[in-house]
């Protein structure tokens, strides 16, 4: 099929108005021919109406509410060719460039636009004659950024209980692990104690020992869990049981017997 | 009644046994500390007064037993005392320094690279397509960091005036960026603009409001910055309709960084409180000792 029978179409999906605007004229001057049929501002739009008015060209912002850019991505690219667009980020450029995805850098200046719109044009036209870049291949490199995009930064943990809620009158205190010195259960509930404050929750303590991240919390009685970065000493009393004493809270609280072990070299 | 009285006697017993122990370990460290020329003169007064008293027998005791403690335990118990002492000085010290260190991250992150960077990208692009709207842009940027530079010199010149100040700049920008995704409300009476407050906080919640709270949400929605004072307590807050805390998200850098802070400078009388109101999204409370105007 000759490209000039029907306009190649193309997406632009951002979730600020400005980027969008931008590309938008930038696209006009370096490649008046190409229509722009939709703009999309998050990443649950971009791939309905991607679907709907199916574009030869879907330029997608990473950082999008809804679904982002690379999720995106995986819904479209058997139907459009996708162009990333991200502000600086050396992660997802690392990835592109080891993976021959397009993308662009935001802003999107003139030149680098003319640069990509002129590859644009082989490509497309290279596939309109039938030697089309496989997709599967392409497939299988966004599967390998979605990994490498989401656990970025984060090692190989599985995601433990940062915040434990506590109702407080009407509302749902947040309580950051980091700020609990200690948990202890107290029949039907279990104690949050903080410095100056403490809250009782619903959860038992074998649910947040299952939960809780077992480097941060030790389980030091049936009855109490501590935050390790918390305990300011150990000492024995007069019976020889270990005590702790926590930063910021006056009392101590008793090492069980069966878990002596975790002190035994202090 | 029998029961009863058993108890007082346990309590007797129990609180004699306590008190014994204290006298008994008091007398341990100042064994443990004293100089062998002191303990041999205490010997000698000790062995005199006894002599005079025909007993001889409690003195030799004494002699005996601090002898044996002296000479088995001493050294490393008084070791342990002047190692307390000395880490006694230490924390003074490690507290001043991990204030300054505090305070030098949350300046040091206040301007993120990222925001300046996508600002001005912004502005790039506005003066191609709304030059007037570039330049209320380029104005608040340019207030914000009038606002924030200054801050890294001067120590302890903040207010809450300058703070909000601050924010509105950044929020400014921000809802050029968002549009109407993004909705502002502040309720801060004029009065309370004198008030101290610490740099960077107030603008730690407000970016974590929108990064976190609005920004994942598609419709967007409302940032409102509140506040008053409760007692003696002066209340900030930030709350947002957005999407709310993920229970299981680690709470970062910046809010660990305010409680540190707010610990190192206020102690117990200061605190950062997290909830989710009943109608979803997120709202941050700082709580801090309230004073009328900066302490010159």
């Amino acid at each position: 099929m000759n490209p000039d029978a029907h306009p190649l179409t193309a997406l632009i999906a951002d979730d600020e108005a400005p980027m969008r605007d931008l590309l938008r004229a930038r696209l006009k001057q370096a490649w008046p021919d190409l229509q722009i049929v939709a703009e999309a501002a998050n990443g649950v739009e971009a791939v309905e109406l991607g679907e709907k008015l199916r574009p030869d060209i879907a330029f997608l912002d990473i950082r999008m509410p809804g679904l982002s850019g690379i999720e995106a991505a995986r819904r479209l690219y058997e139907r459009s060719h996708i162009v990333f667009a991200t502000a600086y980020d050396q992660y997802a450029l690392d990835a592109f460039e080891q993976g021959a995805l397009d993308y662009l850098l935001k802003p999107v200046s003139a030149e680098r636009l003319a640069t990509t719109c002129a590859r644009l044009q082989a490509r497309l036209r290279t596939r309109e004659q039938g030697a089309a870049a496989a997709p599967q291949d392409i497939g299988q490199q966004l599967a390998k950024l979605t990994t490498l995009l989401e656990n970025r930064g984060k090692p190989e943990k599985p995601a433990y209980l940062r915040w434990i809620q506590a109702q407080v009158g009407s509302s749902l205190r947040m309580v950051s692990t980091r700020e609990i010195l200690f948990f202890q259960s107290d029949e039907k509930y279990t104690r949050v104690q903080t410095v100056g404050a403490e809250f009782l929750i619903r959860k038992t303590l074998k649910e947040l020992l299952d939960e809780l991240d077992p480097d941060e919390f030790w389980r030091i009685h049936r009855s109490t869990l501590v935050r390790v970065d918390a305990i300011a000493e150990v000492k024995r009393d007069l019976r020889g049981r270990q005590m702790l004493k926590v930063r910021g809270w006056p009392g101590e609280l008793e090492v069980s017997r069966n878990h002596s072990y975790l002190f035994q070299q202090m | 009644m029998r029961a009863s009285d058993i108890n007082q006697v346990l309590d007797f017993v129990r609180d004699a046994f306590n008190e014994a122990s204290k006298v008994w370990w008091r007398f341990f460290d100042w064994l443990a500390v004293v100089e062998w020329r002191q303990l041999f003169l205490t010997w000698f007064f000790v062995l005199v007064f006894f002599a005079i008293v025909h007993t001889p027998e409690p003195a030799l005791w004494y002699i005996f037993i601090s002898f044996a403690v002296k000479v088995l335990a001493g050294g490393k118990r008084r070791a342990e005392l002047m190692a307390r002492e000395a880490t006694t000085q230490a924390n003074v010290a490690t507290l001043e320094r991990r204030l300054m260190e505090a305070q030098m991250a949350a300046l040091q992150a206040q301007v993120e690279p990222h925001f300046l960077f996508n600002t001005l990208a912004l502005i790039g692009q506005l003066i191609e397509t709304d030059p007037p709207e570039a330049a209320r842009v380029h104005a608040h940027l340019i207030d914000y960091l009038r606002s924030t530079l200054p801050q890294m010199r001067q120590r302890g010149g903040a207010t809450l005036g300058k703070q909000v100040e601050l924010s509105r700049a950044y929020l400014a920008i921000m809802q050029a960026r968002m549009k109407e995704r993004l909705h502002v409300r502040f309720d801060v009476p004029d009065f309370l603009g004198s008030a101290p407050f610490p740099p960077m906080m107030l603008q730690t919640l407000i970016e974590n409001a929108i990064k976190h709270g609005l920004e994942p949400k598609i419709e967007g929605g409302t940032v409102a910055v509140r506040a008053h004072v409760v007692d003696a307590d002066l209340h900030v807050e930030v709350c947002d309709d957005g999407v709310g805390i993920d229970p299981h998200a680690d709470d970062g850098v910046g809010l660990a960084n305010i409680r540190e802070r707010l610990a190192l400078l206020y102690g117990a009388s200061a605190s950062l409180d997290i909830s989710t109101p009943p109608g979803g999204g997120a709202c941050a409370t700082i709580r801090l000792p309230y004073k009328m105007m900066e302490d010159a």
